[in-house]
């Protein structure tokens, strides 16, 4: 045991139970305090448009998804092209509940924070169901029996009267012990409640790291035939990962129908599972920390380029077509050069940057 | 490589350009609206159009000084048909405080449809359909809804049908905005329409749709309404023409007739199935360039004065564009001739106002405008159109449904 | 009964364009295991570049359309080289995902044209009328993209159980390192294997576009709709794809025949191909005709 506990600049581990510590250093426990405090804090002394509120409580809902997909692709390596349905089991839940009792039950209104743990073991249990293929399938062909499920969920949400055929559900505004969650505070309050999840969620998916249920899963995501050697069961592993990032997804679905007051099929496409794997990719697949960076980082991209857009078409009438092709021109880029130059993602320019303050004054 | 470096240096010097001289003050107040629709992604070529016409028509406000030294500025962003992108350039516009917003999609335009009340600001979608009605104020449909146009087309063919019964098949896309319609259909029939519903046909991303078409055939279907979008419409008539089942008059006996609503036709379809089209009926508000009028005189010249393609420029989804543009401009100078204050308030009131002797005709539609408590649907009026050698032409004059008033 | 049969024509007919377009993912995915997300946008262009040589630049359309088969090949094999090379040996994840910035990139390419926003169709060049025997009709249109696909798939078929490169392209995908040391250019067949899979998705693509008319959203859309024929299949099956694309054709024409309009349901012509995958692959996880890995530990 080193015995500076303040910084460490190498490897000073001398137990497995030190190598396991959430935060290596007093340090690093300090600046995430600040960080928690500090996002914690801000929008009491900012204000902010409801527009930017809107796009923050947006990233920090894709964090939560992009925590359960990441458990379920980066950590156990299965593929899922479908996990937008997922997040739209989660959603439906909720709009489910709204359909039956009435969007202004009180079950609804007073009992959120039930009603989103509820759409989360629903995520999981649909999560579960489409893992079972794992138990035979692979790579690919797994990849693929992720991407029926999302083509099944939306022609069963497109196709049934009871889930008002795609069309929004309304959801009703939320209590809090102040009482009725009125319009002007809408956005911040979810914000509170989304990040209380976000770090929820993150000290969650770190903890399960350190367990043999978290190690198991990336043993079998390197080799799975040895893990079965050691005596994991690789089917079993992979059904509770896709159970595990179904709750995830189930969670961050209800919270996407809270915010949105309202459930609609729209936002649970093909198109929105390919921006969470593109998400999980550009944050670094794999590691924890990318599941925070990946959302931030698209959606600001997204919203660049849509200034940008709007700039150029502001000016150059003309060629209103170079702004509309901007949006998908720079997000496929933005993929390919990532996964072209920086395979390992946003986290590892913040292990290169982590490093480089570790060792100053000496190099990198 | 090369070109594209050039293309930047280009928009460089043009940007430069345009920022030097674009920073000259401005004279008068500027009222604010917004829209937001699908440029790209699903829809997005009707749109493109769509955005276009908007964008053509504020600026001709502005150019010509139809509100003095008033200016209209109008933001448009693109919202790829995901209601999520919607929500968020709503929030955005809100708080660039505009006092009219323009719509895009059924699927946002029901999701925001509580934004909307609680905001209380005026809103014209681009979607037509009736449940956008249901427990709301704000917004007002451009023209007549989707049931209306589907039982305008229903009405027609038991008007025009020789022989006893006809019987109809609808084809739609498989979505609410397809279904809802078909309900009002149905509650006109039971209401006295004589027409046998025969089947409801939702269709996919179908290669061939013989299978269908046969099996309609069999059950002795002969008129088919659609109420999708152009594409799948488009192999339908190729289908229909391969197996030689396309009447080729309306209500020729053994063969189909196939009419459809508004995102049906308009030349899109004509350049999507090509002969096929023909005989193909079609109902809209709008009036269209093929069939010459004051209202299509002024779209062409605004198209012209603007640059806009010959494509663009036929589009009905222009015309479209243009006439929202239209409705919020008059709104705006009405309010402004009455004195009052240009606010969501003041807008709104201007519009529920807009009936009777203070109806609006905006020239680019077959009747005018009104707009009142009970009545949030624009043009009440629908023309019916049927290609015939390659271009859309006038069939009558413009009718109103005579069931919709029934079963409301 | 004539119905019945109609159905089975035309659900062979558009079984056929389904195998030929689900070649495309076969060739690539034989020879370097990657699965091409972006099939459906390749098989968008090969459309567009056929009826902009036809309709822009007035050329006849038989030429045309072998000229945009050749231009095709090129740009696939240009997409390889730019796109993929770099990512020879990356884990398939990595893979996948660079394939679908890749589609999202052609997407926006494609916007930059009128093709992006506006719908086109092909000038007629076949009789209108149909072929009729029995009461079962088929289009000429279709005729020919039945003929044309097994044209295509009797050629690949050739080519790789007798010219010497297909040979070695097969000998790839079964050893990358064997046949590396017998001499074989990896990079080359690689090139070579999206270079054939765009050309094949040009085909389509122009079969495609002469059925439905040219709409970009439709098109691209087939890319995915494909999938479960693929996978059906089996990913490196040749023969695979065939059969599954006229089993799913089949299917959906059945679907649409029987199901439809009767007890309720409505398009299940779309739904149910998935959900046939999921069951077959419980107990084929290969597909029908994958080969089935053996992994060591």
């Amino acid at each position: 045991m080193a015995t500076n506990r303040w910084v460490a600049t190498g490897n000073y581990f001398t137990s497995y139970k030190d190598e396991q510590r959430i935060f290596l250093t007093h340090f690093d426990r300090l600046i995430f305090c600040c960080m928690l405090v500090l996002v914690f804090a801000w929008p009491l002394f900012i204000s902010v448009s409801d527009r930017t509120l809107l796009v923050i409580d947006n990233i920090l809902i894709a964090i939560v998804a992009i925590l359960g997909l990441n458990l379920l692709t980066g950590f156990a390596g299965l593929i899922s092209i479908g996990h937008a349905a997922f997040v739209g089991v989660g959603a439906y839940t909720l709009a489910s509940f709204s359909h039956l009792l009435g969007d202004r039950h009180i079950l609804i209104t007073h009992a959120w924070p039930l009603m989103i743990l509820i759409s989360g073991g629903v995520g999981a249990g649909f999560g579960a169901l489409v893992g079972l293929p794992a138990f035979r399938l692979k790579h690919l062909y797994l990849a693929i029996a992720t991407l029926s499920f999302q083509m099944i969920f939306e022609w069963v949400i497109n196709f049934m009267k009871f889930f008002n055929q795609g069309q929004t559900i309304f959801v009703g505004r939320v209590f809090w012990f102040t009482g009725k969650i009125a319009r002007k505070q809408h956005y911040q309050f979810w914000y509170y409640v989304i990040l209380v999840v976000v770090v929820i969620a993150g000290f969650a998916v770190r903890n399960l790291l350190r367990t043999r249920y978290g190690r198991c899963l990336v043993a079998v995501r390197d080799n799975d035939r040895a893990a079965d050697a050691m005596g994991m069961s690789p089917g079993l592993t992979k059904v509770y990962a896709f159970a595990l990032a179904g709750f995830f997804a189930g969670v961050a679905g209800a919270l996407h129908a809270y915010l949105y007051r309202g459930v609609g099929f729209e936002s649970f496409t093909l198109h929105h599972s390919i921006t969470y794997l593109a998400m999980a990719i550009v944050g670094g697949l794999g590691t924890l920390v990318g599941s925070f960076f990946g959302p931030i980082a698209i959606y600001m991209l997204d919203l660049l380029v849509e200034n940008l857009a709007e700039y150029v078409g502001h000016l150059l009438p003309a060629v209103m077509n170079l702004s509309t092709a901007l949006r998908p021109l720079t997000f496929g880029l933005v993929i390919v050069l990532f996964l072209m130059f920086e395979p390992r993602g946003i986290a590892n320019w913040w292990r290169i940057a982590r490093t480089y303050f570790k060792l100053w004054p000496f190099r990198y | 490589m090369k070109t594209k470096k050039a293309l930047f240096i280009h928009v460089g010097l043009a940007l430069l350009l345009i920022l030097a001289f674009g920073a000259q003050a401005q004279a008068g107040n500027t009222y604010k609206l917004g829209l937001s629709l699908a440029i790209t992604g699903p829809t997005s070529d009707a749109g493109n159009p769509y955005s276009k016409g908007v964008e053509d028509y504020i600026k001709y406000v502005n150019d010509e000084k139809v509100l003095g030294d008033d200016k209209v500025e109008c933001f448009i962003r693109d919202d790829q048909y995901k209601t999520d992108i919607t929500k968020r350039n709503f929030e955005d516009y809100l708080d660039m405080g505009i006092v009219l917003y323009l719509n895009y999609s059924t699927g946002s335009t029901l999701g925001l449809k509580r934004d909307f009340e609680e905001e209380q600001i005026p809103v014209i979608p681009a979607s037509f359909h009736a449940g956008n009605l249901v427990d709301s104020h704000y917004i007002f449909l451009p023209i007549a809804s989707y049931s209306s146009q589907m039982v305008t087309l229903a009405e027609y063919v038991v008007a025009n049908h020789k022989g006893d019964t006809p019987k109809v098949a609808m084809f739609i896309h498989p979505s609410a905005f397809g279904r809802g319609p078909v309900e009002d259909a149905k509650k006109a029939v039971k209401a006295g329409l004589k027409m046998d519903i025969v089947e409801v046909v939702e269709h996919g991303k179908d290669l061939d749709n013989t299978a269908t078409l046969k099996r309609l055939l069999n059950k002795k279907v002969q008129y088919v309404i659609c109420h999708t979008v152009q594409s799948p419409v488009a192999t339908l008539l190729k289908d229909a023409q391969r197996l030689g089942i396309a009447a080729k008059t309306f209500g020729e006996k053994g063969k189909i007739t196939f009419l459809g609503a508004h995102y049906t036709g308009g030349n899109d379809l004509i350049a999507l199935a090509g002969s096929a089209a023909e005989n193909y009926f079609w109902t809209t508000s709008y009036t269209l360039t093929s069939v010459k009028g004051e209202g299509t005189d002024f779209q062409l010249a605004l198209a012209k004065k603007y640059g806009r393609d010959e494509k663009a420029a036929n589009s009905h989804n222009y015309t479209n564009g243009i006439m929202v543009a239209q409705v919020a401009v008059e709104a705006i100078k009405r309010a402004k001739a009455d004195g009052k204050e240009i606010t969501r308030k003041s807008l709104y009131e201007e519009l529920l106002a807009m009936h009777g002797d203070r109806s609006y005709d905006p020239k680019t539609t077959v009747a005018p405008v009104t707009y009142s408590e009970t009545d949030k649907e624009g043009v009440d009026k629908l023309q019916i159109y049927r290609v015939d050698g390659g271009t859309w032409k006038a069939v009558g004059e413009p009718i109103e449904s005579v069931f919709m008033k029934k079963i409301k | 009964m004539s119905y019945f049969f109609q159905l089975v024509v035309s659900g062979i007919v558009v079984g056929s364009i389904y195998a030929l377009s689900a070649l495309g993912f076969v060739l690539i995915y034989k020879s370097s295991r990657v699965l091409n997300i972006a099939h459906g946008q390749i098989i968008a262009a090969g459309a567009f570049i056929t009826y902009a040589l036809t309709v822009w630049a007035g050329i006849p359309i038989y030429i045309s359309f072998i000229l945009s088969l050749i231009i095709t090949f090129f740009l696939a094999m240009g997409v390889e080289r730019i796109f993929l090379r770099r990512l020879i040996g990356e884990p398939i994840i990595s893979v996948i995902m660079v394939t679908i910035g890749l589609m999202s990139i052609i997407d926006g390419l494609v916007y930059l044209t009128p093709f992006g926003t506006e719908n086109f169709s092909f000038p007629e060049f076949l009789p209108a009328h149909p072929l009729t025997v029995y009461g079962v009709s088929i289009s000429w249109t279709q005729m020919v993209g039945v003929i044309i696909t097994a044209i295509m798939i009797g050629g690949f078929s050739w080519f790789f159980t007798k010219s010497t490169l297909g040979i070695s392209m097969r000998a790839v995908s079964d050893d990358q390192l064997a046949s590396m040391s017998v001499g074989i250019s990896i990079p080359r067949v690689f090139g070579l294997a999206w270079a054939t899979a765009g050309l094949s998705a040009a085909a389509a693509g122009s079969i495609i576009g002469n059925i439905t008319g040219l709409n970009f959203d439709t098109l691209h859309a087939f890319g995915i709709a494909v999938f479960p024929v693929v996978i059906l299949g089996g990913l490196d099956s040749i023969v695979g794809a065939v059969v599954a694309g006229i089993i799913m054709g089949l299917i959906q024409q059945f679907a649409a025949g029987y199901l439809d309009g009767n007890w309720g349901l409505n398009g299940t012509a779309n739904v149910l191909p998935y959900i046939i995958l999921l069951i077959i692959l419980l107990f084929k996880p290969h597909g029908l005709f994958g080969t089935h890995e053996i992994e060591r530990v």
